[in-house]
């Protein structure tokens, strides 16, 4: 296999490039947790309002508790861009 | 502001004799709200019982379900109308005697005849899926009837089945099932029904008719046309009937609703044989107005007292006061919760900062206008009072995000100044707006832009000034969850709360401190310039720690369980990061939208007007349309949802309890009718 010479201009590159690839993965991977988290709360939520209307407040509050992953999620994608 | 009504608890007291002027005046004032009456409860007065309805209850109950099941079937709704012409209530009495009874058999014959003419047409619909089948037989169908030695077998079958014995049959083969007809000799039916039964018949009813299939069927194809050429006409009649007598409609269930009302009041109240007490709420500042009038029109046998309150303890109704640009935000405090008698109502906080979060995402003046139309258009179609409040959330909501374009520098994607100076270029006006470059950080992004240096969105800036709104706004919210402790709470907990409620604010200043000492960021203090203390730590760290420390304490005073919940502290001020996160989403859809449409469509056919060259122009619009809807669309949500959340989930959890009892008077808000 011939050698891959790399020049200090393409490293640099490749370095930007790998960075917004994992900041890319954090908020999505993290994004994706969230959703699967709040799949299961959401839909029990839903069925407690759909009984009780009063329960939507704290339906809501239940729901967005793993929305926490996604914003560390990107918290760390804006720490690798910035 | 920033408080419920304050409300006072009546106690009124009379003869049984005073009790329809009582009631009427107090259904007049319609702001009484009456504490129900429970009897064997453990505060119930010892030998009062709950009354009897006034007299004219039946009469005026039955006249009220004939309204309504006249409501039902023209389809009328209150809601639907915008308040009329308010006709006395003399006027609708008499209309009520002479019209009602007439109005109600117009309305019963017509619905009466169209439910007999619906039934005709499933019935001929009905024979036209028995006869369909038999279209594929060659046979008029009173060939399949009145035969002494043959049996006649019709129905579906899996397979053409081999009939043993001598027969006549017709085998059709259909898509999915197949149709067959079978005519044998009855003593030969044995055997033929083994074989059918082998080939998976499913017999079929042979319809009562002569004639050929296909005549049977245009027939009757041909009646259930005419059939709901008349059910329209029935429908046209009961529009007529809409059209002419919705009002008077309206206004009659008003007047028999109020009237029904009126006279049932005495089932909550507490009775002797010839006294009644009424219990119930009322607005401190009309307690005085109520007595006044209650004794007037009594003559001066009535007893009207405040009793003493005890707000911890009595479900005191919650009646909102506030300011009437706040108003319309009462609708979104009661999606969440109504606010409890002794706690802050914050619904003047959400009034004034919905709109701001609103424009923060969505700040783009194309948007904003677009659904300035929408509102335009909607505030018409929508009717009904909590319909209206939330319009007018929502035009606030438009206007800000107006103003949020103008100091974000955006026009549907595009910047304001770039289009402001192509619409002057384009018209010959001078541009006034030259070289105004928005005042808050840009959220151009760099889509479509190839020239070296160009700048993109100021990212950072944007961060910093979210993580700020959300440290002023949960900051907010603590210390007004350390006043409502304060009032709410006794004792010992009382200061535990506050502190506790202190303890949250030391800890998220604390570490901000400590960060702000270890690193400078933009828009922030900078705290990296102050002395060093120990271990290479400068002394901004140490005091950011030893808050930290004592908010820990605090909190673990009140519940060492909180604790656990410290983590929140970061991701609830993170949160509001989202008010930029999505704001420049909604910018980046823009951008893009505007890139594939000009810069892929629109501007490569400009260059030559060829048929090529328009098709693409069309195309460029369409996208542009589409996109743009779409990023109205997601706007809307975007913006609303989230907003609105930042408020339900990280302000209201910092103070907020909720779960007070709306306030509901007795009466009505008259909307056809008059006193």
């Amino acid at each position: 296999m011939a050698d891959v010479v790399m020049t200090e201009e393409m490293i640099k590159a490749s370095q930007v490039g790998l960075k917004a690839v994992g900041a890319g993965l954090a908020v999505g991977l993290t994004g994706v947790g969230t959703g699967v988290a709040e799949m299961g709360i959401g839909a029990a939520a839903v069925g407690a309002i759909a009984e009780n209307k009063d329960f939507f407040g704290l339906g809501l509050l239940f729901t967005v508790i793993p929305e926490t992953i996604v914003i560390f999620g990107l918290v760390v994608g804006l720490l690798l861009l910035f | 502001m920033l408080k419920p009504k304050q409300m006072s608890r009546l106690l009124i007291a009379a003869s049984k004799d005073q009790m329809a002027p009582v009631v009427a005046e107090l259904y007049r004032h319609h702001l009484f709200h009456i504490e129900e009456y429970v009897e064997g409860a453990a505060e119930c007065y010892e030998g009062f019982k709950l009354g009897t309805p006034l007299s004219g209850a039946n009469e005026a109950s039955e006249d009220l379900l004939k309204i309504r099941a006249i409501e039902n079937a023209v389809s009328v709704q209150a809601d639907d109308l915008d308040s009329a012409a308010a006709c006395s209530k003399s006027e609708l009495r008499a209309k009520i005697e002479q019209g009602l009874p007439a109005l109600e058999r117009e309305v019963e014959e017509l619905t009466g005849n169209r439910s007999k003419l619906d039934n005709k047409v499933k019935e001929y619909e009905q024979k036209i899926a028995e006869i369909t089948p038999f279209t594929a037989v060659p046979a008029d169908l009173e060939t399949y009837r009145g035969y002494a030695g043959l049996s006649v077998y019709a129905g579906y079958v899996v397979r053409q089945p081999a009939i043993p014995v001598p027969s006549e049959m017709h085998f059709s083969p259909g898509k999915e099932k197949n149709f067959l007809v079978a005519f044998v000799r009855s003593s030969q039916r044995n055997e033929v029904e083994r074989a059918l039964q082998d080939a998976g018949f499913q017999s079929v009813p042979i319809p009562d008719e002569t004639g050929t299939p296909a005549d049977r069927i245009a027939y009757y194809s041909g009646q259930i046309a005419t059939l709901t050429q008349e059910i329209a006409e029935i429908n046209r009649k009961l529009d007529a009937v809409k059209q002419q007598h919705a009002s008077f409609i309206v206004a009659c269930e008003e007047l028999l609703k109020a009237e029904v009302e009126k006279s049932e009041a005495p089932l909550r109240f507490a009775t002797t044989k010839q006294t009644f007490v009424a219990e119930g709420w009322a607005p401190s500042d009309k307690v005085a107005e109520i007595s006044e009038s209650l004794v007037r029109v009594t003559g001066g046998k009535v007893y009207v007292s405040t009793l003493p309150t005890d707000p911890d303890h009595d479900s005191v109704p919650v009646e909102y006061n506030n300011p009437k640009f706040a108003q319309p935000a009462q609708m979104l405090m009661d999606v969440y919760s109504r606010p409890k008698y002794t706690e802050i109502d914050p619904t003047l906080m959400l009034a004034i900062v919905f709109p701001i979060f609103f424009g923060l995402i969505l700040g783009d003046v194309g948007y904003g206008l677009i659904l300035l139309v929408m509102w335009f258009f909607l505030k018409k179609m929508i009717k009904g009072e909590d319909g209206q409040m939330f319009m007018t959330v929502f035009r606030n909501a438009c206007i800000s995000s107006i103003i949020f374009g103008v100091l974000f520098n955006e026009f549907l994607g595009f910047e304001l100044t770039e289009f402001v100076g192509w619409l002057c270029g384009f018209g010959g006006f001078p541009n006034i707006i030259h070289g105004y470059a928005g005042l808050m950080p840009s959220r151009h992004l760099l889509i479509g832009v190839t020239e070296e240096g160009a700048h993109g969105p100021a990212i950072p800036a944007l961060m910093m000034i979210a993580i700020w709104i959300g440290i002023l706004h949960i900051t907010l919210g603590r210390v007004l969850g350390m006043y409502n402790h304060a009032k709410q709470d006794h004792g010992d907990h009382r200061i535990k709360a506050v502190m506790a409620n202190f303890g949250w604010l030391a800890v998220m200043w604390g570490i901000l401190v400590a960060i702000w000492s270890n690193v400078a960021m933009p828009l922030m203090p900078d705290l990296t310039g102050l002395p060093a203390a120990a271990m290479g730590f400068n002394l901004g760290t140490f005091i950011g720690a030893l808050l930290i420390l004592a908010g820990v304490i605090f909190i673990a005073r009140d519940s060492v369980l909180e604790v656990i919940e410290l983590p929140t502290i970061i991701s609830h001020v993170l949160s509001y990061a989202r008010l930029v996160a999505v704001g420049l989403s909604s910018v980046a859809i823009a951008m893009v939208t505007n890139y594939m449409s000009i810069g892929m469509f629109i501007n490569p056919g400009m260059k030559e007007l060829s048929l090529v060259g328009i098709v693409m122009i069309l195309v460029g619009l369409v996208v542009f349309l589409l996109g743009h809807a779409l990023n109205t669309a997601l706007g809307i949500l975007g913006g609303g949802l989230h907003s609105i959340r930042l408020h339900y989930v990280e302000f209201f959890t910092k103070f907020y309890k909720g779960g007070g009892k709306k306030y509901v008077p007795f009466g009505m808000k008259r909307r056809f009718t008059e006193e």
